[in-house]
């Protein structure tokens, strides 16, 4: 289940793709294309108690979508992200039904705290950070909580051939690719005596950095991302911070970005953060704690590219090693198999291509290939998949979907 | 040239109940007619539409249910990619998919969506057209009710005329015919209630050839009946129970000069034929919903409180309806057609058509909805642009906001009133 809106949208699209990857069937919940509509309540011009009620009633049909979707997609384990329109009463709903639920919380605790009413109704709560979040949680009822680092997606991650052209856009000594965060601001005007390129949003205001903030301050893909990580000699990754008192705040948990600019092979000079050393060792990363020391470093790593390739080898050794999306899928659905007793409930499934002449079979292998799925799919995974393509069906998948409708007519009947 | 196609995967009766739709799509010049079924009824559309192209696929089968698995995987799939194939290479240009079934709505995903007329595969959605939607409003006010032949052929924007869909019933002197039964068992009347009606029959309309009609299972209620029957009668009988096929019985009921049946294929057959029919319609059946089509029939329709109820919810009343086809004054009715003998809880009906379709006018016996069913004919007439906006009147105004929705009113839908015309709000 996916955000209506925001920057972790991409990580929820990545755990869907790594999930696949792991071979499981996937559904997502399109959250983001019913935002518009959301959006549309606050043009109103009504008053504020009609324009809750509305917003209110809006989630609630949102969460009814969801609760539809479960019903016909029966699946192990729904994983939502935090502002996934899920309310409480559909918590409870899959509760009743014995339906598992996870979060994925990729936010900071102490800053995004309505936490504290959610959590207790998701089985599995999973976050960034560990204590005393932890033990917060545990004092809430929590008693599943997961320590759950965010990860890089190494289909997307990656290092790119770049034109010359791409070079020139995307391409500096220096960057920064994030949002306007107090601290960044303050921080990033002792940069600008580099080549310096400032990317992303919320810039706006601000005389000094002006001049460097690239595409209007405009939001970013992930794919330009990546463009910018590789095109970029030193990649500052500056954590945020809502206060600019402390510029470098050595928090705890680890931003996204630092494992994607190193699944990229990109360098970056990263703040130190509280649980880095449980991620990388101390020379997969090259770090800073302070401004004076981002300064020596840049530009003592801007005259020695050997050492930043170096150290971004490393680093992308390590991410591609332990911290993937499909890692952490992994590990948050081994330890919901630990937590939840007999989890996931076992289905009896025959492989899509059982028992078929060897003409069919080997077509079934061909569509399988196409939907890339594995040889060993059960036929209840292949009718999901197909029900997932866009467009047409052709002959074998609409003769698939014929033969799993008309069993549930026979068999019903004859059993 | 245009291709169209017909995706009717149901039963005997609704094959035959398509025919108003096939007959309008047919006479559109220089279209090409193709018609989507299961297997089984090939044969006999081949009978009924000679014209018209088939694609016979692999959709009913209680006997391949008692298959393993596999087993019905092998036959489904070998049977029904090389059909889909076939029907996915022709560019149809309008899709008329029949049935609120999910295997309608899968093949119905060999198409584009905007092709697809009645339920809707897009994008992995089922979806159920405005017309379908109302029609399932409707038919939850029982009494009222569209002939299932017209519902269908409205999906076309100019039906054929209904006089036209059928011939004039005549009898073709081949005696009397009688279906033993019909899918739904508490529609059919026993063996005993059914051997009084043909005698009754027999006696009055001096045939000397009486002709048992059904399938294999039905072959021992047929030797009820034969027994129940007056040696007289008994002596001139033909069981031809599980006897015929398709073309056997096409021709069969086409000699004869009156079929007495309930609501089953073999009556629609005789209708289609222009063979008059006597129909006994009890328990779920309702003659405004599957009547015999076409002129000059006839049909002794239960009337109680609790009729027309749903086939699949137990009866609680023993089946009250059946009792008056079992009382003395039916036969008597059907001697003299005296209004005064027919039985408490019957109506006898007369079939017609008008400007929508198949109507049926009362002969004898309570109609108490026939008011509130003319209304509903203008008020669909209306929303179908045969004529005008009807009457203004109470009862139309209740009919229009019990049967339109809000969704109707609100969200476009290429189905809806206007949408049939190819016009959208605003589309001035």
């Amino acid at each position: 289940m996916l955000p209506l809106y925001g920057g972790s949208l991409p990580i929820g699209r990545y755990c869907a793709s790594a999930l696949r990857q792991l071979g499981h069937l996937v559904e997502v919940f399109e959250a983001p294309d019913f935002y518009p509509s959301y959006k549309a309540l606050q043009g109103l011009k009504v008053g504020t108690d009609r324009l809750q009620y509305l917003e209110n009633s809006y989630l609630q049909v949102l969460s009814q979508a969801v609760l539809s979707k479960v019903e016909t997609f029966e699946p192990d384990l729904v994983l939502a992200q935090a502002q996934a329109p899920l309310s409480i009463q559909a918590l409870k709903r899959l509760k009743r039904d014995g339906v598992a639920t996870a979060m994925w919380f990729v936010e900071d605790f102490r800053l995004f705290t309505y936490w504290k009413g959610f959590a207790p109704h998701y089985d599995i709560f999973a976050v960034i950070q560990r204590e005393p979040f932890l033990e917060e949680l545990k004092d809430i009822g929590v008693s599943n909580a997961l320590y759950l680092p965010l990860a890089a997606h190494p289909e997307v991650h990656k290092p790119l051939e770049l034109s010359a052209a791409e070079r020139r856009r995307f391409g500096s000594d220096v960057s920064f690719m994030g949002a306007g965060y107090a601290n960044r601001r303050v921080a990033f005007r002792e940069l600008i005596r580099h080549d310096f390129k400032l990317w992303g949003t919320d810039w706006d205001g601000d005389t000094v950095l002006a001049p460097f903030v690239q595409m209007g301050g405009a939001r970013m893909s992930s794919e330009d991302c990546v463009r910018i990580f590789n095109a970029t000699r030193v990649n500052i990754n500056l954590h945020s911070s809502v206060q600019a008192k402390e510029l470098v705040t050595n928090g705890d948990f680890m931003n996204p970005r630092t494992f994607e600019i190193a699944a990229c092979r990109a360098f970056q000079l990263v703040d130190r953060r509280g649980l880095m050393p449980a991620a990388f060792a101390e020379d997969d990363l090259a770090t800073f704690a302070s401004m004076e020391e981002l300064q020596d470093k840049i530009r003592h790593y801007l005259e020695h590219g050997e050492e930043r390739e170096a150290i971004a080898a490393r680093g992308q050794a390590r991410v591609l090693r332990e911290h993937t999306y499909a890692a952490r899928m992994q590990t948050l659905l081994d330890f919901t198999a630990q937590r939840l007793p007999g989890w996931p409930r076992p289905r009896a499934r025959a492989q899509a291509a059982e028992g078929l002449t060897p003409e069919l079979a080997a077509d079934i292998e061909v569509l399988l290939d196409r939907l890339a799925l594995p040889a060993d799919t059960s036929f209840e995974d292949l009718v999901w998949s197909i029900r997932q393509q866009q467009g047409r069906l052709g002959e074998l998948e609409a003769a698939v979907l014929f033969l799993d409708e008309w069993r549930k007519l026979y068999n019903k009947r004859e059993g | 040239m245009s291709q169209q196609l017909v995706i009717q995967l149901a039963r005997f009766g609704d094959l035959v109940q398509t025919k108003r739709l096939l007959l309008s799509l047919c006479a559109e010049p220089g279209s090409e007619v193709h018609l989507c079924l299961d297997e089984s009824l090939a044969p006999l559309a081949r009978l009924l539409y000679p014209l018209v192209h088939l694609h016979p696929v692999c959709a009913h089968g209680t006997a391949l249910a008692r298959l393993p698995a596999e087993e019905q995987a092998r036959i489904l799939l070998a049977k029904n990619v090389p059909a889909f194939r076939e029907l996915a290479d022709i560019p149809f240009e309008r899709i008329y998919n029949l049935n609120f079934s999910p295997l309608n709505y899968r093949v119905a995903g060999l198409f584009e969506p905007q092709r697809v007329l009645g339920h809707v595969w897009s994008k992995g959605q089922e979806i159920v057209g405005q017309w379908a939607r109302l029609a399932m409003r409707w038919s939850s006010m029982r009494r009222i009710g569209l002939n299932i032949a017209d519902f269908w052929a409205w999906h076309h924007v100019s039906p054929v005329d209904s006089a036209e869909v059928n011939p004039p019933a005549l009898g073709r002197g081949g005696g009397l015919g009688v279906v033993m039964a019909g899918r739904e068992s508490r529609r059919s009347l026993p063996p005993k209630v059914l051997a009084s009606l043909v005698t009754a029959l027999l006696d009055l309309r001096g045939d000397e050839s009486l002709t048992l009609l059904g399938s294999r299972a039905e072959h021992h209620a047929a030797r009820q009946l034969e027994r129940e029957l007056p040696g007289r009668h008994a002596r001139v009988l033909r069981n031809l129970c599980g006897a015929t096929n398709w073309s056997g019985l096409v021709e069969t009921v086409g000699g004869l000069d009156l079929v007495l049946t309930p609501d089953t294929g073999t009556m629609h057959l005789a209708a289609h034929l222009g063979v008059p029919v006597l129909a006994t319609f009890l328990s779920s059946a309702w003659c405004f919903e599957t009547g015999p089509y076409g002129q000059g029939h006839m049909v002794l329709q239960a009337n109680l409180d609790c009729t027309p109820c749903l086939e699949s919810q137990p009866c609680t009343s023993q089946v009250a309806c059946l009792r008056p086809f079992g009382e003395s004054g039916l036969l008597r009715y059907l001697s003299t057609r005296e209004e005064g003998h027919l039985p408490d809880g019957l109506t006898a009906f007369n079939s017609d058509t008008d400007a929508l379709g198949q109507t049926f006018a009362p002969l004898a016996g309570p109609d108490p909805q026939a008011d509130l069913r003319v209304s509903f004919r203008e008020f669909l007439a209306a929303h179908l642009g045969l004529a005008g906006q009807g009457r203004a009147s109470s009862v139309l105004h209740e009919l229009a906001e019990r049967l339109y929705t809000e969704r109707d009113w609100q969200a476009p839908d290429r189905e809806s009133s206007q949408g049939r015309w190819g016009q959208t709000f605003g589309g001035f």
